[in-house]
């Protein structure tokens, strides 16, 4: 009798492990509870998701949705922060559970407008507010004419150099184009103990990298319509990657280095070059002020300037509709001048609104980066594909460094594009 | 009292017997079958469902595609090497911690001062959490400031520090030293019970006809360990074919698929590629293949066999 119970135990046992063990990838819908509106009093509460560009963000939104609150006590704000690295996946629980933030900050957005889950910018936020944003930046916004993000934040990279290591060096001069790069990059790893280029290809920022470089080749990743990777000059930048890491200019394993560590070695001043971003200027301030480093524009094949810009938005799921009129609110709020500028200054980056760069045009952090922001190439954001490419590059292109063809590579890349039309 | 009693506790019986039974066990039951039908059933049921049908990025459901999602998967160019590095993955784990643990165990069940201590501290790696375990051998591997790294550079075996999760043979290997290394306790103390339940008689009886320590140990221990090495085997093959968090955290930046298993494979496709349709399909054959592993050994071993 006990054996017999024992072996019904252990057979229930592991069928029930085994099930449970393989379906631990299926994630239940999240258990936010979201109010009423209007069941009883008027105040309506809006959900907002939003990713950390730093670790001072979460308090920053706090303070401007407390401000928010105190001016419009019949709209609440819940706000929920991630981690950038996870965002998308909690947007993506929320949008099948039916609870689509009503207010979400993040960067890709075509594919959310292609199937209709958007509001309109006119539905949630004032003409005013909607004509203080520069031309460039409210263009890039548009899905088939209609705008369905306010830009939020602008970014530029530029090239970050280590002026101790270049002296221990003897490089003279900060590198304009990629042989200038390529052979400083070489004379630091071999002449000093630090490593000459830091090359993130992992899978937090492979995206940002290869832009940096493609467009100094004139490339992108194509646009709205049509996702173009694999392209000649697209190709010829990812070989000069190769190249230089191949060439072992760069620091090791340069497949699987991820940005922030990598800027950190810069910071520690163990790297000669990095590409990196207006917030560096600041971490550097506070972590190792005695860095001697400058600021120069991003060498390119020829020396002609080009960059890659970043732009983030700001955009609110429909949901059913009900609270739009909230959404408004908060969204004029958010934009006039004195909340704006001080959001995007704390968080050290460049403004997308007229009345904000008019601002913060005397900031000497922020001039070289807005100097370069005319010559700046965007993500394909509006291309519905683009969430597809992104996530092949994350995952695919730190593969020149692991022995794969620069052109097999982006070839794969491209395919993985394709699939997802 | 009695006389009346006892007709009416046989005509109990016989409706249980005739169908009741069920009705009258449901109330003990319902709530654990309700539960496994929540935790278990649905969620299964869910994700065969989920493969079946064409899921946008975004998550939105658009259209059943019966099995499509199986053929793309099946003809994934990636496939082949994923698989090898799940069954390399498994055999190598399981095997050796099972031989690990076999030694373990019979240490561990000679008496000598201090044995408790020494138990406890074999399952600390057990009790710790995984991710921060794996945690800790990640950052030791790290290649500019990990400890493992700089005492490898100072006792002069290497030059430079090497990126032992960077590349896809080392990152492999770590990761199967970290899943030896977290498996161990409980196979370990599954044995162990399996030895104290052994008969000190057999033993006895072993010594008088004469029986080498070797032959003791292959045929009398070993064979009367069958039920808890069974149940540690089948434990660990499932647990090890469907572990995530090792080899997301040791493997998880190494670029392309080369050092993927199935399991971490579902979970790029599901992150990179959002591709929520082709990882239930993955899903599936995931679960699957265990199902199968599952019933070629329970076949083949017969663990609930009497000895």
């Amino acid at each position: 009798m006990k054996k017999l119970n024992l072996r019904g135990v252990a057979v229930a046992g592991v069928a029930a492990a085994a099930l449970l063990l393989t379906s631990c990838g299926f994630g239940g819908a999240s258990s936010t509870s979201s109010s009423e509106p209007g069941a009883s009093g008027t105040v309506t509460t809006l959900t907002m998701l939003a990713p950390t560009y730093s670790d001072g963000t979460k308090a920053l939104w706090t303070k401007v949705i407390k401000d928010f609150e105190a001016a419009n006590p019949d709209v609440k704000v819940n706000l929920e922060t991630q981690s950038w690295e996870n965002v998308e996946g909690v947007l993506k629980t929320k949008i099948q559970g039916n609870k689509a933030p009503d207010i979400y900050n993040g960067g890709a957005f075509a594919e959310f407008a292609a199937e209709g889950l958007l509001a309109p910018t006119s539905d949630v936020a004032s003409e005013a507010t909607i004509a203080d944003f520069q031309e460039s930046f409210a263009e890039n916004e548009k899905v088939d004419g209609t705008q369905y993000g306010l830009p939020l934040i602008a970014s530029a990279r530029a090239l970050f150099y280590n002026k101790s290591l270049m002296e221990e060096a003897g490089v003279a001069s900060v590198p304009t184009t990629w042989d200038e790069l390529y052979s400083a990059a070489k004379a630091v790893s071999e002449k000093t103990k630090a490593d000459g280029y830091g090359m993130p290809l992992g899978n937090e920022e492979a995206q940002g990298e290869s832009l940096i470089w493609f467009a100094g080749n004139g490339g992108n990743f194509g646009d709205g319509s049509n996702i173009a990777v694999d392209t000649p000059a697209n190709v010829e930048a990812a070989e000069f990657m190769k190249k230089m890491i191949d060439d072992g200019v760069t620091q090791k394993d340069a497949g699987a280095t991820q940005r922030t560590p990598m800027l950190n070695t810069f910071i520690q001043g163990k790297l000669g070059f990095a590409y990196a971003l207006p917030q560096t200027v600041g971490q550097i301030k506070k972590e190792n002020p005695k860095l001697k480093y400058g600021i120069a524009p991003v060498p390119t094949k020829t020396g002609t300037p080009a960059t890659l810009g970043v732009a983030d938005r700001l955009m609110s799921f429909k949901n059913d509709g009900s609270k739009t009129a909230a959404v408004k609110k908060f969204m004029d709020y958010f934009f006039s001048a004195d909340v704006y500028t001080n959001w995007v200054s704390t968080e050290g980056f460049l403004p997308t609104t007229k009345s904000g760069s008019e601002k913060l045009a005397s900031d000497e952090t922020l001039k070289p980066f807005l100097d370069m922001l005319p010559n700046a190439v965007f993500y394909p954001t509006t291309n519905a594909a683009w969430n597809a490419t992104d996530g092949a590059f994350k995952s695919l292109m730190g593969q020149i460094a692991t022995g794969k063809s620069a052109a097999d590579v982006l070839k794969e890349i491209q395919a993985k594009a394709d699939a997802a039309k | 009292m009695s006389v009346t009693l006892v007709p009416k506790r046989v005509s109990r019986r016989k409706s249980a017997q005739e169908g009741g039974s069920f009705l009258a066990a449901l109330p003990w039951v319902g709530p654990a079958l309700l539960l496994i039908l929540a935790i278990v059933v649905f969620p299964a049921g869910y994700m065969i469902y989920n493969s079946t049908r064409k899921i946008s990025q975004v998550g939105t459901d658009l259209k059943g595609v019966g099995f499509d999602n199986f053929a793309k998967v099946f003809s994934d160019p990636n496939l082949p090497r994923i698989l090898l590095n799940t069954v390399v993955w498994v055999v190598v784990v399981v095997t050796v911690t099972v031989v690990l643990s076999l030694v373990l165990a019979q240490f561990l069940n000679k008496p000598f001062p201090g044995r408790t201590l020494v138990r406890m501290a074999v399952i600390v790696p057990w009790a710790a959490s995984v991710v921060m375990t794996t945690t800790v051998f990640y950052y030791a591997a790290e290649p500019n400031y990990g400890i493992l790294n700089k005492f490898l550079t100072d006792v002069g075996v290497l030059d430079e520090g090497f990126g032992f999760t960077k590349n896809a043979v080392p990152a492999m290997s770590m990761a199967i030293v970290i899943a030896i290394f977290v498996s161990i306790p409980f196979t370990t103390y599954t044995i162990l019970a399996g030895l104290q339940a052994i008969p000190n008689e057999t033993l006895e009886a072993a010594k008088m006809d004469g029986a080498n320590r070797w032959g003791t140990y292959f045929l009398v221990i070993l064979p009367q360990l069958r039920g808890s090495l069974a149940v540690a085997v089948l434990i660990n093959i499932i647990n090890v074919f469907n572990n995530l968090p090792i080899l997301k955290i040791i493997t998880g930046s190494i670029p392309g698929y080369s050092a993927d298993t199935l399991m971490t494979y579902i979970f790029k496709v599901l992150q990179f590629d959002r591709r929520l349709d082709i990882s239930s399909a993955l899903s599936v054959v995931n679960f699957a293949i265990v199902l199968v592993i599952v019933a070629i050994y329970v076949k083949t071993v017969k663990p609930m066999k009497e000895v």
